[in-house]
């Protein structure tokens, strides 16, 4: 008899923290001192979590395995688990399986320049990755960061955005759709901070996560720009819930998201029918 | 060990002899219909043409599963109870197409991450076919390499030679299961062999209008943006019954089920692929128009199985999603008219 | 170990039957049943998935007392105490007629039977009606007048040999899945489909001419096509003067309505009518099918019998593969009503009126019986809000949900001096009561429904009831015992009994029959095998002939204006049912469709800056509501759809009772709305 993968783990909620309207980044330490050691995850990962009573919810990882001994997940209120979720204080208990999916090829960027692209929530997948290579500054060039929400209030982490911008050889726009009285950066679509970032195409890596409207967009800016397809690196969306390939709701043509992604190339998703 | 003669008429003591130390799943007869029964509360029909609508995949992967109990005491303890169902059972009278059905989805569930529910049942079912010396009204499993007689994925295989059974052992398990009969049992001749190799051959010629499941496999990638998705999907009504009576077809749905302030079952559900919900996220859908869940559930089996798992159809041919679609969708159609282009 | 129960669906018409697999007291599997011979194994998503709510943690568990603004829970015998005590107190200080039962097209025909008999006997009044009101009283009314009997003519299989198929007013792919099923397949064998209807049904995907009628237009229509079908000289000469009466007075009510006076009145285009008109005509197995868009009018009576004079014009009638079809939306709706449970008529549509029908139910029952007709449920709530109505007693409904003009109905409720509900779950409805009993799903008890093919068929008992609820015939006997009204029965099998006695039409069913498949009605004997097709060599009126009627055009009671521009049309979708009360609660239709949404034509969205699934507050004279859109091309410009399923977005917070003055039925298909942006 095997262990049973669908079971989830018990964590605790250690902090609570408000980032934006409708959005809360939870870090959480599991129960079992066991698993508190030896889980390990890399960037781009996610985990469904289960708020007991309600039910199950896939959400990516924003913490980086720099950060060791906790999690931490942000989380918006879209649905029935996440607005549960949005209950929850420190000290109550929820429910985890993961890490699942494939991540984010930190080792393939090694020696390269970094171009990341984030949209709305699509920040937080990135931020784990963003802070594991400052970890690891040293394995990589220069590190862009474009970074755009709908409205000032939606920006999330801005306190790391703005560290992240005053790291050496690192640089980070940002633009919302529609500004506020006390917005003074760009207004625009995310697309219009390209005009600002040159780079060398031949050296760089495009990390684009965000809104599904946001990817077509943001692709062709990149290959405008000269970006091969296999440089370009997006994490695709699909309503997903056992996380382990069974299910079958995450299913794109042949593959599932939870598996052979969420991750992926633009060359693959290219040749992907039902991807973008 | 030897391939084995069983006469017909010894079949129902054999039968009852499991009865103590398993469930016995037999084919038997209710209001007219054909369908799996327990042999403690239903007469077994073991002379029966066809399979019953709902196929065995049941037993292994129930329509409606209770996979955990939560109990939340309060907001900081929650105890866990797995539930695992690990009765012993015997299910005969498979059909070879069922018989592929369920190899399909031990490679799903049991492959890379276990699924311990499927496990639990599998690993105490002993599968039990039964050849088909004919074509039953809807079926197609020759143009499918999955019929009209196995070729394994048995524990033990009957083949009806008219007043006695051949049956081959395919497995430690299925040894196992005989092993305590052997007296009912005569080995089996030569002639015995060739006889049931003769039935085969009849049944197979038997079919007619046969699909050309080789040559979709091939072309259908190239239909992609085809019209005809649009013009065989255009009746749907959205009942989800291909995909549940589907031998293959393996999609759940996992739903928290509160039973009251403190206590929650975790259940799963079969699911459809042809539903609109199946693919719902907050933001959007990213399969909305039934023409492109129709291509899904065609390309699924046709394409994509074979692709991920070494060439083996998604589809066991067993017709029973043109059976139970209340506007005649029919997959041997479509694949008629990949062949047309 | 699973046991498998063989039981028939309790969704809509259609009467499917299936197995219910259950294990340790729950439902665990569907299995179908092949042998059916309407379902053929064939079910649609509410039939494989839609029983979850069986098992809602939700269910109503023990009887509730209201107490404050809400209930505390209470044992059977003070629930029946109070309900008595309150029941003989409004008796005596304002007579019988003072209180109302509302039964159920849910409930078994034996439970509808037993509440019309206990209104009848224990409070001795005729004031009983159900939702049939809200659906096919026209029906009722309709063909009672021009066949003798007002239910669907012809049996759903025969529907897959028609040649030519008219849909008017129905989305059977949505409502009746498994007589579009027959639909289908007879398209597939050549037949002709022909579909009138407002919105683009799928249906209309495969016609071979759909028109886009104005909503109420259907007399119009109708009668355009039976001018050139006259015209033509294509009418059954034969049939008409050996079969029916009334042909003269019909042709000259047609005479002025020409296809082009009807293309002007109905919006559909000349040569469609014409077409309409020789399609149907030209076959021997022509066959109408119709629904709430014939019969939720102002003139729903007019609807219906304009499709009888159709009928009878061709000679389609009386024959296999023909006829005129109204497909009955609830499990058994077609059974509340042969049960009596309408204010004028006993089980059998024998009328309380006539004294024989009377004398042979005062013997049967010993007690002296009201002979005055009763309030129908749309009258019962004007009396209510008016004050002279002062309690109700309701089972299986929702007319908070229901009813049209909600705002309305609450009051009314409200103002009710005593509301008793007996129901699964905390309705809207039962929430204002002030005692709720708990009742039973279909798979807590037996019984038997009758299909809209006037089929009935057994519903058997696969799980014990949940909590402390009961089977709702139990709960009408025990009542009616407390009540000093002795009813011993036990069990249902015994009131089948009784209805055969007292029932024509029901005498030749009883449980042992049932055993071996459905009985269609007329079952007149032991020995009779049931009666597929009706009127083959008589019609079952008085005198055995048809009766044309002669039917002008009228319109609508409220049409759109300058402040309400757009005609509201409410119905229902396929994966809701009625009010949602069932539905709502089985996560496979629940994630199909969460909440409500108005369907707006795109032309008119874009008139008015409207987008798609953005909230929006369409409202009418009598409320308004905050819904999501949801633009589409399928829908006439000018008319709006709302589906009625959902409370949070009630689409009846906006029609009208304005009703058919004879059939007392809802114009729930044509109001006026505006839309705004929220």
């Amino acid at each position: 008899m095997t262990d049973n993968i669908y079971t989830p783990h018990l964590m605790t909620i250690k902090k609570v923290r408000e980032e934006a309207e409708g959005i809360k980044t939870f870090t959480l330490e599991f129960n079992e001192p066991k698993l508190q050691k030896s889980f390990e995850y890399k960037p781009g990962q996610f985990g469904e979590v289960t708020i007991f009573g309600v039910g199950e919810a896939p959400i990516s990882i924003t913490s980086s395995p720099a950060n060791k001994g906790y999690i931490e997940l942000c989380v918006a209120k879209v649905g029935k688990v996440t607005q549960a979720m949005h209950q929850k204080r420190e000290g109550e208990v929820i429910g985890f399986r993961g890490p699942y999916g494939n991540a984010f090829p930190f080792n393939e960027l090694a020696g390269k320049d970094i171009l990341f692209v984030g949209g709305g929530i699509g920040l937080a997948p990135l931020r784990s990755l963003i802070n594991q290579m400052f970890a690891e500054r040293e394995k990589f060039g220069k590190i862009t960061i474009l970074y755009g929400c709908q409205t000032p209030k939606r920006l999330l982490f801005m306190d790391e955005v703005e560290r992240w911008g005053k790291q050496p050889n690192s640089q980070v726009l940002f633009t919302v759709d529609r500004a506020d009285d006390t917005w003074q950066g760009n207004v625009g679509v995310i697309t219009t901070l390209f005009t600002q970032v040159s780079f060398d195409a031949a050296k760089t890596y495009a990390v684009v996560v965000g809104p599904p409207i946001m990817y077509r967009f943001v692709i062709a800016e990149c290959i405008k720009k000269r970006l091969a397809d296999d440089h370009i690196i997006v994490s695709l969306e699909r309503r997903m819930e056992c996380g382990v390939g069974k299910c079958g709701h995450c299913q794109i043509s042949g593959i599932y998201c939870c598996m052979d992604g969420p991750v992926f190339t633009y060359a693959q998703v290219k040749s992907l029918k039902e991807a973008v | 060990m030897n391939i084995l003669k069983l006469e017909k008429s010894k079949l129902s003591g054999l039968l009852k002899s499991w009865n103590d130390d398993f469930e016995v799943m037999v084919p038997a007869v209710e209001n007219g219909n054909l369908v799996f029964g327990n042999l403690g509360d239903y007469e077994p029909v073991l002379d029966f043409n066809g399979r019953p609508l709902l196929p065995p995949k049941e037993f292994m992967f129930p329509q409606i599963e209770k996979t955990f109990s939560f109990n939340a005491a309060d907001n900081t303890k929650i105890g866990i109870e797995t539930h695992l169902d690990n009765t012993k059972r015997v299910i005969w009278g498979i059909r070879p197409c069922d018989l592929k059905g369920i190899k399909t989805l031990d490679t799903i569930f049991l492959s890379k991450y276990v699924d311990a529910y499927y496990e639990a049942r599998r690993n105490n079912t002993i599968l039990m076919g039964l050849n088909c010396n004919e074509p039953c009204n809807y079926g197609f499993c020759s143009s499918c390499q999955s019929g009209p007689f196995a070729n394994g994925d048995f524990d033990i295989l009957f083949t009806d030679l008219g007043s006695d059974y051949l049956v081959n052992i395919g497995t430690k398990q299925g040894e196992k299961a005989v092993s305590k009969s052997l007296k009912l049992f005569k080995t089996a001749t030569d002639a015995d062999q060739k006889k049931a190799s003769d039935i085969e051959a009849a049944s197979r010629k038997a079919f007619k209008n046969l699909p050309a499941m080789a040559t979709a496999q091939q072309r259908l990638p190239q239909y992609w943006d085809d019209v005809l998705w649009k013009q065989e999907s255009v009746n749907c009504i959205l009942c989800g019954g291909c995909n549940f009576v589907c031998p293959t077809c393996h999609c759940f749905n996992i739903e928290d089920v509160a039973c009251d302030k403190q206590i929650s079952t975790r259940m799963r559900y079969w699911d459809s692929c042809q539903l609109g919900g199946f693919t719902q996220m907050a933001a959007e859908n990213t399969r909305p128009l039934q023409e492109e869940r129709l291509r899904q559930r065609i390309f699924h089996k046709i394409v994509y199985t074979p692709d991920l798992y070494d060439g083996a159809l998604g589809c066991t041919g067993c017709g029973r999603c043109i059976e139970v679609c209340p506007v005649e969708i029919d997959i041997t159609h479509i694949i008629g008219r990949i062949k047309v282009k | 170990m699973q046991k498998r129960i063989l039981t028939t669906c309790e969704f809509c018409g259609c009467g499917c039957n299936f197995y219910l697999g259950v294990e340790n007291e729950r439902v665990t599997a569907i299995h179908p049943s092949p042998s059916h011979h309407v379902s053929q194994g064939r079910l649609c998503i509410k039939g494989w998935q839609g029983h979850e709510y069986i098992h809602s943690k939700e269910r109503l568990k023990t009887p509730l007392i209201k107490q404050g603004n809400g209930f505390r829970e209470a044992s059977w015998d003070e629930a029946y105490e109070l309900i008595i005590s309150k029941f003989n107190q409004i008796k005596k200080q304002s007579g019988s007629d003072s209180i109302a039962v509302l039964a159920s097209a849910k409930c078994t025909n034996e439970e509808n039977y037993l509440l019309q008999k206990f209104a009848r006997t224990v409070i001795g009044t005729n004031n009983v009606d159900h939702c049939a009101r809200l659906c096919h009283a026209s029906t009722v009314a309709g063909l009672a007048t021009t066949f003798g009997s007002g239910a669907m003519t012809n049996s759903i299989n025969e529907i897959s040999d028609a040649e030519v198929i008219f849909v008017i007013g129905s989305n059977t792919t949505e409502q009746h899945p498994l007589i579009a099923s027959k639909i289908i397949k007879a398209v597939k064998k050549g037949a002709k489909l022909i579909v009138a209807d407002p919105r683009e049904i799928q249906l209309a995907k495969i016609a071979d001419l759909y028109m886009c009628h104005r909503p109420g237009s259907d007399v119009a229509l109708m009668n355009g096509m039976m001018n050139y079908i006259i015209a033509e000289g294509l009418a059954d000469e034969e049939f008409i003067k050996t079969r029916t009466e009334g042909f003269e007075e019909f042709k000259n009510a047609v005479a002025d309505c020409t296809p082009q006076q009807a293309s002007q009145m109905s919006g559909v285009p000349i040569d469609d009518i014409k077409r309409a008109a020789k399609t149907y005509a030209a076959s021997k197995k022509s066959t109408i099918i119709y629904s709430m868009g014939i019969t939720q009018h102002t003139t729903g009576v007019d609807n219906v019998m304009s499709c009888s004079n159709l009928a009878m014009l061709t000679g389609n009638i009386g024959k296999q593969s023909t006829g005129v079809n109204p497909l009955r939306g609830q499990n058994n709706v077609q059974g509340a009503c042969d049960m009596g449970a309408l204010p004028a008529v006993f089980s059998g549509y024998q009328a309380v009126g006539v004294d024989a029908n009377r004398q042979k139910f005062e013997d049967a029952w010993e007690v002296k019986l009201p002979g005055k007709g009763g309030l129908t449920a749309t009258e019962m709530m004007e009396h209510a809000a008016s004050g002279s109505l002062k309690a109700i007693y309701i089972m299986g409904e929702n007319p908070m949900i229901s009813d049209p003009d909600i705002n309305h109905t609450e009051k009314a409720l409200k103002t009710l001096d005593f509301l008793v509900v007996q129901d699964i779950f905390l309705t809207e409805t039962a929430k204002l009561a002030h005692v709720v009993l708990p009742g039973v799903s279909f798979a807590e008890k037996d019984g038997t429904f009758t299909s809209t093919e006037r089929m009935v068929q057994r519903v058997r008992k696969a799980i014990n009831p949940i909590g402390n609820s009961k089977p709702d015939w139990q709960i009408i006997v025990e009542l009616s015992n407390k009540c000093g009204y002795k009813l011993n029965y036990a069990s249902p099998r015994e009131i089948m009994q009784e209805i055969a006695r007292l029932t024509p039409s029901y005498a030749g069913i009883s449980y042992e029959r049932l055993e071996n498949g459905g009985l269609c009605w007329p079952c007149p004997a032991p020995d009779h095998p049931g009666t597929p097709v009706l009127h083959k060599d008589k019609f079952t009126r008085a005198g055995g002939l048809g009766k044309f009627m002669p039917i002008k055009y009228k319109l609508p009671a409220e049409l759109p204006d300058s402040e309400y521009p757009f005609v509201l049309t409410t119905g229902r979708i396929g994966f809701h049912y009625h009010t949602g009360t069932m539905t709502r609660k089985a996560w496979a239709l629940d994630r199909e469709i969460p909440t409500g949404y108005v369907e707006i034509n795109k032309n008119d969205a874009d008139r008015l800056s409207i987008g798609n699934n953005q909230m929006i507050k369409v409202s009418s004279r009598r409320g308004e509501i905050s819904i999501k859109s949801r633009v589409v091309k399928t829908i006439k410009e000018g008319v709006v759809f709302i589906p009625f399923h959902f409370a949070e977005a009630a689409a009846n917070k906006l029609t009208a009772a304005n009703l058919d003055p004879v059939a007392k039925i809802p114009e729930y298909k044509v109001c006026a709305v505006k839309l705004e942006r929220a």
